[in-house]
């Protein structure tokens, strides 16, 4: 099945050379060789009813009524050595850190700014940037409480940061069910490896919501907000919320009165205290953000910034998100905690800085152009895939409106073996971990690994024909 | 220091000591409630669609216009106004309508959907096995094999429809937390089957009267033996009523017997039942109006006189049932699911 595997000129995971796996590898694929391609099609169509049967899927808006989609899944594992995560992990923790830092900062002193190491126009000309929260206090002062880090790696195997998703990162699920369905089709690849459990996120997670209670909640009410069943992601918020034993609400849920936020229950209200909300910043109170915002609750901004109910994660870590706040981070590190960053970035060329936009509009056929507030891969030029004309009218763009583009050259994403009909094809991943800031950090050991299944796509997210796979942390000294 | 509090939330003391007394959202219970209800449904459509089917089969071919009636009563019951017209015989399109049309709101394919709809937006609450079950019964129908099976012969999906309610009904009982969902499923499951119970028993009461046949002749015996398979209840009926069939006594079992769960006075007192567990969590100090509606009707049920049955004709008493019913749903709805 390995027979006419091609190694494409990039960093592939599996192998160093043609036929020669990687030392961490080696058992996995001799027992891939051995289970042969009849059996890993029949596990596979074994994979693809679990997941329907069980109703794991996400939502895709084609028509009025939206299709309900598996999340398609690779069942080849990905594997990562306990040195190299160990590396990984600290970074995370560094770099959470310093987000939730600059956050407070940029929301009370602005040390950051008065210092000029970043320039003020462009925290205030960013989208998210949540006016609405200068001066309040959050909670233990944690903005960023649920983390999802998109890791990529370059042509030399070096890890780089591509986003860090300080809102509402979504996937978590899907790193749970993958594993329980590897587990169960699988389990003998398992014998070979110690692989790192994963389970107790959900555990941890609830723990760390309940750490950042208002101080007046002895035993917390922690709930999920959803935006509701046709939400893309409602798998997931049900998930959570049933692996927490915790009330899944929509808003129509919830009520303030009095500034204090209550759920409706047969029994009349009962007081909400934390709340995990999976909604966006813009839904979350139509009194505050959108009027014609349907999904969330009148007055919860109020009774937020009174502090009677926590939101996680806060209202203005976008700002964090935006994509031409993201070359600071390196900086932030430094500045807040004296340290160098563990996880470098990808060179980022921010439109808005004149010699950058110059040095952009010159090599456009040889960039990545993005958005600075679009995520799912919407709104974006890849350079050297695009036509003339393509690139023209990007260059138009980007000069009437330079705060909103960034530029970063092509990564050649590393590849993996994935399952393509019956043999293996190197396809480009990324790898979003998550990470959870409550009393102490934690970061779940492995994470999801995305798959850009369409052949030399570079593109990896769901709504472009993303699959993902299973990802195994090895125990130490594995 | 104490904590300061001032802000006064008013909790129930007996509420919390019970530990199923956890908080139930008011969305939550009313999607148990129509989940159960669904599934309900969806067993007695496939029950009514499959007795008919063999039913007709068996007389062969008797005259057109009761092979009429007997479609008509079904779409009755089922309350269809009317079907598309089409070049299929008449009960191929009833059968068609009433197992694959989405738009048909009492199909089997929306109820199931509708079924599995509330299911989805409580699945973090309902047992896996549940949602997975469900989920499934879902998916069944709206395959393509199950279509074309459906083709060759439909009574195998109408049996593993009702077969899956059944399941359902065991997984609710054996894996959910006998707490308010649990009594709000109930609540849905029992207020369906006595709706429809009585829609039956009406619709096929006058179908029996138009046909002005005395008891006790081959086709008198075919629409009680429909009757009563409709219902779920011709072998339980022949157990406790043996020899010929008399319209009291069918009356009497569906209506008043207390040992069947597919009776109606089965169905109220486990609806009272459910009822008064939900109050006595939520509300342990007051009386809950849909209480005392269901505590009035079960009582009526339990001291009724078999006669008084058919005293002003039986629809006209199965018709008091069903609007005390649709009573103590709305009392529900406003009680608990609307805050």
């Amino acid at each position: 099945m390995f027979d006419r595997y091609e190694l494409n000129g990039i960093y592939d995971e599996m192998f160093a050379g043609a036929n020669s796996p990687r030392e961490h590898y080696r058992p996995l694929v001799e027992d891939l060789r051995e289970l042969g391609a009849e059996s890993m099609l029949r596990r596979r169509r074994m994979a693809d009813v679990t997941f329907r049967n069980q109703g794991i899927t996400f939502t895709v808006y084609s028509d009025q009524t939206g299709v309900e989609k598996i999340f398609p899944f690779d069942i080849v594992p990905r594997i990562i050595p306990s040195t190299e995560w160990t590396q990984i992990e600290k970074g995370l923790v560094q770099r959470i850190t310093a987000l939730n830092i600059f956050c407070k900062d940029i929301y009370s002193d602005q040390k950051i700014l008065k210092q000029r190491i970043i320039d003020p126009e462009l925290i205030y000309g960013a989208k998210m940037f949540r006016r609405e929260m200068l001066g309040v206090t959050v909670p233990k002062d944690i903005y960023i409480h649920i983390c999802g880090t998109d890791l990529i790696r370059d042509s030399n195997g070096g890890y780089l940061v591509l986003e860090d998703n300080g809102r509402t990162p979504s996937g978590v699920s899907y790193v749970l069910e993958n594993r329980a369905v590897m587990r169960r089709i699988f389990p003998q690849l398992f014998s070979s490896y110690r692989v790192r459990g994963i389970e107790n996120y959900p555990a941890n997670l609830l723990q760390t919501l309940r750490w950042c209670a208002p101080p007046h909640a002895d035993d917390p009410t922690v709930v999920i907000l959803t935006p509701g069943v046709f939400n893309s992601a409602y798998f997931e918020h049900s998930f959570l919320a049933r692996q927490m034993g915790v009330s899944l609400v929509e808003g129509r849920d919830l009520v303030v009165d009095n500034s204090f936020v209550y759920m409706r229950t047969t029994a009349g209200l009962r007081r909400v205290d934390v709340i995990y909300r999976r909604l966006d910043d813009d839904f979350l109170d139509p009194l505050c953000f959108r009027p014609d915002s349907a999904l969330g609750v009148a007055g919860l901004m109020n009774a937020y910034r009174c502090g009677n109910v926590t939101l996680a994660n806060a209202v203005g870590p976008g700002v964090a998100d935006d994509k031409a706040i993201y070359p600071f981070v390196p900086d932030m590190i430094k500045y807040y905690l004296g340290e160098d960053p563990i996880l470098p970035n990808v060179q980022t060329y921010v439109c808005a800085r004149e010699n950058d936009r110059g040095y952009v509009l010159d090599h456009l056929h040889e960039l990545v152009v993005k958005s600075t507030n679009e995520s799912g891969g919407y709104g974006m030029l890849m350079g050297h895939q695009a036509s003339t004309k393509e690139r023209e009218a990007f260059a138009d763009k980007i000069k009437s409106d330079p705060r909103n583009f960034i530029a970063q050259p092509v990564v050649q994403l590393s590849q993996h073996p994935s399952m393509i009909e019956d043999k293996f094809e190197g396809r480009r991943i990324d790898l979003r971990p998550y990470i959870l800031f409550g009393q102490k950090v934690v970061v779940m050991p492995g994470g999801l690994t995305r798959v850009a299944l369409r052949k030399g796509s570079l593109v990896v997210n769901s709504s472009q024909g993303g699959g993902s796979k299973d990802t195994w942390v090895l125990e130490d000294g594995d | 220091m104490m904590p300061v509090n001032n802000e006064p939330i008013p909790i129930d003391a007996a509420a919390i000591e019970s530990p199923l007394a956890g908080p139930v959202l008011a969305r939550d219970a009313d999607a148990s409630y129509w989940m159960a209800r669904y599934v309900e449904r969806a067993e007695h459509v496939a029950r009514l669609l499959l007795v008919n089917s063999e039913a007709l089969i068996d007389v062969g071919d008797v005259a057109a216009p009761l092979l009429q009636q007997h479609w008509q009563s079904v779409l009755q019951i089922m309350n269809v106004e009317s079907i598309p017209d089409g070049d299929d015989p008449y009960s191929l399109r009833i059968t068609e309508e009433l197992t694959f049309n989405t738009n048909s709101p009492n199909s089997l394919i929306s109820c199931l959907t509708r079924a599995r709809e509330n299911a989805r937006g409580i699945r973090e609450v309902i047992s896996s096995e549940m949602w997975e079950h469900l989920n499934l019964l879902y998916w069944t129908i709206r395959s393509t094999e199950t279509r074309t099976a459906f083709e060759e012969s439909p009574d195998q999906l109408y049996r593993q429809i009702i077969n899956g309610s059944m399941l359902f009904q065991g997984l609710t009982d054996q894996t959910l937390i006998h707490g308010q969902r649990w009594h709000f499923t109930q609540l849905g499951k029992y207020f369906e089957r006595i709706s429809v119970t009585c829609r039956i028993l009406q619709a096929k009461y006058e179908l029996l009267h138009g046909a002005d046949v005395s008891a006790d002749t081959p086709l008198s015996n075919l629409h009680w033996t429909t009757l009563l398979s409709s219902c779920g209840s011709i072998e339980a009926f022949r157990r406790t009523y043996s020899g010929e069939t008399d319209p009291l006594h069918v009356a009497q079992f569906l209506v008043l017997e207390k040992d069947f769960p597919r009776c109606i006075r089965y169905c109220a007192h486990q609806a009272y039942e459910a009822i008064t567990a939900i109050r006595g969590i939520v509300r342990p100090h007051s009386v809950d109006p849909t209480e005392r509606i269901l505590g009035r009707l079960d009582s009526q049920l339990e001291y009724a006189q078999p006669s008084e049955l058919l005293e002003h004709g039986l629809p006209n008493y199965v018709g008091q049932i069903m609007e005390n019913i649709a009573q103590a749903g709305i009392s529900v709805l406003r009680s608990f699911f609307l805050h």
